[in-house]
């Protein structure tokens, strides 16, 4: 669904993204993460046509973002990192006008502009000005003049930021239901949000993509593997040694007073009985998530 | 075809819509207003003439003051609150766009003009005035409104900050109507490119209820290079 050669874009002397190739296809929610700075919205503007490339091609649907914008607006519903709103207009007739802009006729329109507040739940607010309505309704109203024209491609920049739990947990379930039936490309700084929302994650770094896949993936990519965390009773002994003979073991370290993680294969029950004696605690298995993957792949560079 | 009138008709219900829901508009109608009402009692005053003809340069001037308080926020003020990248990745043709958001401030131009009926009645009262003189300088005001709007549209689009943009316009605006004053004291050459360049000077024919070409020419002229400009600002932006 979107497709991305070689995409490169400078901004003078500063390229903000850097020979991307991608293959999203849908449906399902894919994610783009990123550290501040890593290109993630410069992305997103390039293949919903609001830049232009400095290299490279993109295509949404089949349709090339240079040769056919039209084409590819009409196929992708976006939310900006800020919602593009008319505080002065109330829901219904901004979302009427948006569903006007992006060519829904104008006998679906009432029903479109329906479905949509009914999805993001905004029904009851249809006739309240923009500019009264909270951050978290204004969010919501964002999404839904994204699907107003029940696009095949929805991106979102950004979409939970700067709500509170309250608001983030309905919002999610939301990306979660619009992402059943069709390619829903989010980018987004909350790991954990990411971690479950995404089957497939884009990790983006200075530009480049720096890795492509599900968080285990990913994980195993950046070289992590699975551990096993150690914790017995801070006795001011370091046992690194000892557990380092368990057979089994191939590395230790020692993460805080006794607590110690374990890599290596088929040495949980040999050192449950080695340690034992030191008062042991835990002896969990660990598996490395999305957060020690991207930090892995980012920090390392 | 279809889908550019559709686009740009609702470009165009939407800005006036929204206008109407900020202070801008109504400081151009109430402002305009005054000003005309008081022009024309002004020069009935003074005059004695139950025309417009006296009035008109003054009212075109004060548009050059007051036109940019509808168009400052038109492309600047989408940008700064985040709706022209809406906007901008709609499918909307960018032609569409411009001439969208152009024909919501020429309405409210039309607007003004409307509620300025009521000085035709005035003039009708204190005397006979020629209605070939009417509809002319009203034409004259329509000529200039719909040329300072495209140069508003212009400058709005190249700043994100309204008031840049309104402070432009006027920047940009303020040498066609010095260029009638400078025209007078000028040699014969310079006299004459000063008058060409000049707002007022394209005023007087309309203001004697005659249509010249050459001054329609010349604001088709500027509504066309300064929509021309404004779509090519837009279009630079993706390469910014």
């Amino acid at each position: 669904m979107i497709r991305t050669r070689q995409l490169t874009r400078r901004f003078g002397r500063r390229t903000a993204v850097d020979h991307v190739d991608l293959d999203i296809d849908g449906p399902g929610v894919v994610g783009l993460l990123g550290p501040n700075g890593a290109g993630k919205t410069t992305l997103m503007r390039l293949v919903t046509g609001y830049l232009a490339m400095s290299e490279g091609t993109a295509s949404v649907q089949g349709h090339d973002v240079f040769e056919a914008p039209l084409k590819v607006k009409a196929s992708v519903g976006y939310l900006p990192e800020r919602p593009p709103l008319d505080p002065e207009l109330t829901v219904g007739d901004y979302l009427r006008f948006v569903a006007r802009l992006r060519g829904v006729p104008a006998a679906q329109r009432l029903d479109a502009v329906g479905r949509a507040l009914e999805r993001t739940r905004l029904t009851h607010r249809e006739r309240d000005r923009i500019a009264t309505l909270s951050k978290g309704y204004r969010q919501r109203v964002g999404i839904a003049q994204a699907v107003v024209h029940d696009p095949p491609v929805l991106i979102l920049d950004e979409p939970t930021s700067g709500l509170d739990p309250a608001q983030l947990v309905p919002l999610r379930e939301l990306v979660r239901q619009l992402g059943a039936d069709r390619l829903v490309w989010l980018s987004s700084h909350v790991l954990a949000e990411v971690e479950e929302l995404c089957g497939r994650v884009v990790v983006l770094h200075e530009g480049r993509v720096v890795g492509d896949g599900s968080p285990r993936e990913l994980a195993r990519a950046a070289g992590l593997s699975a551990w096993v965390e150690l914790v017995v009773d801070e006795s001011g002994v370091d046992h690194r040694a000892s557990l380092a003979e368990v057979a089994g073991v191939t590395a230790v370290e020692r993460l805080s007073p006794g607590r110690y993680r374990l890599e290596g294969s088929g040495f949980e029950a040999s050192v449950a009985e080695r340690a034992a004696p030191w008062g042991m605690r835990q002896l969990t298995p660990r598996v490395p998530g999305l957060a020690e993957a991207f930090l892995a792949l980012v920090g390392s560079r | 075809m279809r889908r550019w009138i559709a686009a740009f008709a609702a470009v165009a219900h939407r800005d006036l819509r929204v206008a109407y829901g900020s202070a801008g508009a109504w400081v151009f109608l109430v402002a305009q207003l005054v000003f005309m009402g008081l022009f024309v009692v002004s020069s009935l005053q003074t005059t004695g003439e139950a025309s417009l003809r006296p009035v008109l340069p003054n009212v075109a001037i004060t548009l050059v003051f007051c036109m940019p308080l509808l168009t400052m926020a038109s492309l600047a003020g989408e940008d700064r609150r985040g709706s022209l990248e809406l906007l901008l990745t709609a499918p909307v043709p960018l032609s569409a766009l411009v001439l969208g958001k152009w024909v919501a401030v020429v309405v409210q131009c039309g607007v003004w003009l409307v509620l300025t009926l009521p000085v035709v009645a005035v003039l009708h009262r204190f005397g006979d005035p020629d209605v070939g003189m009417l509809l002319g300088a009203y034409l004259g005001l329509g000529a200039c409104c719909a040329a300072f709007g495209s140069v508003g549209l212009f400058t709005s689009s190249l700043t994100r900050d309204p008031m840049v943009a309104g402070v432009g316009a006027v920047l940009v605006l303020l040498p066609s109507w010095l260029a009638s004053a400078l025209a007078t004291e000028a040699p014969g050459e310079v006299s004459r490119y000063l008058e060409a360049a000049s707002f007022v000077h394209h005023l007087q024919a309309a203001a004697r209820g005659t249509v010249h070409g050459g001054d329609v020419a010349w604001f088709a002229g500027v509504v066309t290079l300064f929509l021309f400009l404004t779509w090519r600002s837009l279009e630079s932006r993706r390469w910014r």
